[in-house]
């Protein structure tokens, strides 16, 4: 019997470990959502417009104008007009808001978060489908080595020695929890 | 060799093809029609419950889960949000600036909406350009330069989206 249920901790542990490493390094990233973002790195700029823009002007030439005036040469995907004197410009990864009638300009650049944004990006099930079933294969893998790892060991390190003070500490700290905060 | 290099050559194709036609998110679309932004927003009671297929440019997204997208109109200045389930859809930050057709069902969003200088209903005259009459003298308030203002409940029309294709 031990030795079946070493066999089943062994090689789901083989199978499981890419994906536990996923989830444990998203995990830990969207446990601290109030402290950073987990997807994306996105920097702010404030800068003043030296120039006058007359909001008179069609959309592309008060973009053009702003563009000039923060000597920027690329090339915008589009333009959106928020209001006569507001402009929103937008690159493949940068947005430009522009204020003409107060001269300033915000530039925001987006980039992913390299690593962290394709591991949300699957722990959070975004691709949904098959990746639904994969993710549930996982739970029960992960319970099949919780409740494996608890008989594999003969002795005084077994759940029938120290190994039972170690799992009722492990099930009272949520319990705790729950009974102080929910 | 010559599988892998015929291989490849189906897989550039399929790949350029599938970019050309834009990113799903979501349910498909399976409205015919559109309906431009600028009607939806004119007469919104007569879309309030419907769905919808929109298109616009996607000029913000939501930077925490994707959750959301403000879509531009067919008229200068005016954009409609689309609001999705959390973890339902998540619309990626790639989406600003780009094309994106919607479908969804427009519902109102009740907000309060302060409205500023507004002359008092105890009839003292005040300082300053306080101009509309205030109705519910319970949601007065007075302001630093002496004027009253009160809170009104506005309807802000929204769209809440099944689907979307957005042209990444």
């Amino acid at each position: 019997m031990h030795r079946i249920i070493r066999l089943i901790h062994r090689d789901l542990g083989y199978l499981a470990f890419g994906l536990v490493v996923i989830y444990s390094i998203s995990g830990i990233a969207v446990n601290h959502t109030f402290e950073w973002n987990p997807n994306y790195v996105i920097e702010k700029e404030d800068k003043a417009l030296q120039s006058d823009i007359d909001s008179l002007g069609s959309d592309s030439l008060i973009a053009a104008g702003v563009l000039v005036d923060l000597g920027i040469a690329a090339i915008p995907e589009s333009i959106f007009r928020q209001s006569p004197t507001k402009i929103r410009i937008f690159f493949e990864n940068q947005t430009i808001n522009a204020d003409i009638s107060k001269k300033t300009a915000n530039i925001e650049t987006v980039n992913s978060r390299k690593v962290f944004r394709e591991t949300n990006y699957l722990h959070l099930n975004v691709p949904k489908g098959i990746w639904t079933y994969v993710a549930d294969a996982l739970a029960i893998s992960l319970l099949l080595l919780a409740i494996t790892g608890l008989f594999m060991i003969k002795g005084k390190n077994s759940i029938t020695g120290r190994g039972k003070w170690l799992t009722a500490a492990g099930i009272l700290l949520p319990l705790i929890y729950l009974i102080i905060y929910y | 060799m010559r599988k892998f290099q015929f291989l490849a050559l189906i897989l550039g194709v399929t790949i350029l093809i599938n970019a050309g036609d834009g990113k799903q998110f979501g349910e498909k679309l399976s409205l015919n029609s559109k309906t431009s932004v600028s009607e939806i927003l004119a007469h919104p009671e007569k879309y309030d419950g419907k769905t919808v297929q929109v298109e616009g440019t996607v000029v913000n997204v939501c930077s925490s889960r994707g959750c959301w997208i403000e879509l531009t109109s067919d008229k200068p200045y005016q954009t409609i949000k689309v609001k999705v389930n959390d973890g339902e859809i998540v619309f990626p930050m790639e989406a600003k600036g780009k094309k994106a057709k919607v479908e969804g069902v427009v519902y109102a969003v009740e907000t309060e909406k302060k409205v500023e200088e507004v002359a008092c209903s105890s009839g003292d005259k005040k300082e300053g350009s306080c101009t509309d009459k205030v109705t519910d003298a319970s949601h007065e308030k007075e302001n630093e330069a002496g004027c009253c203002s009160s809170s009104k409940t506005a309807k802000v029309y929204q769209i809440k989206g099944k689907g979307a294709i957005v042209f990444i």
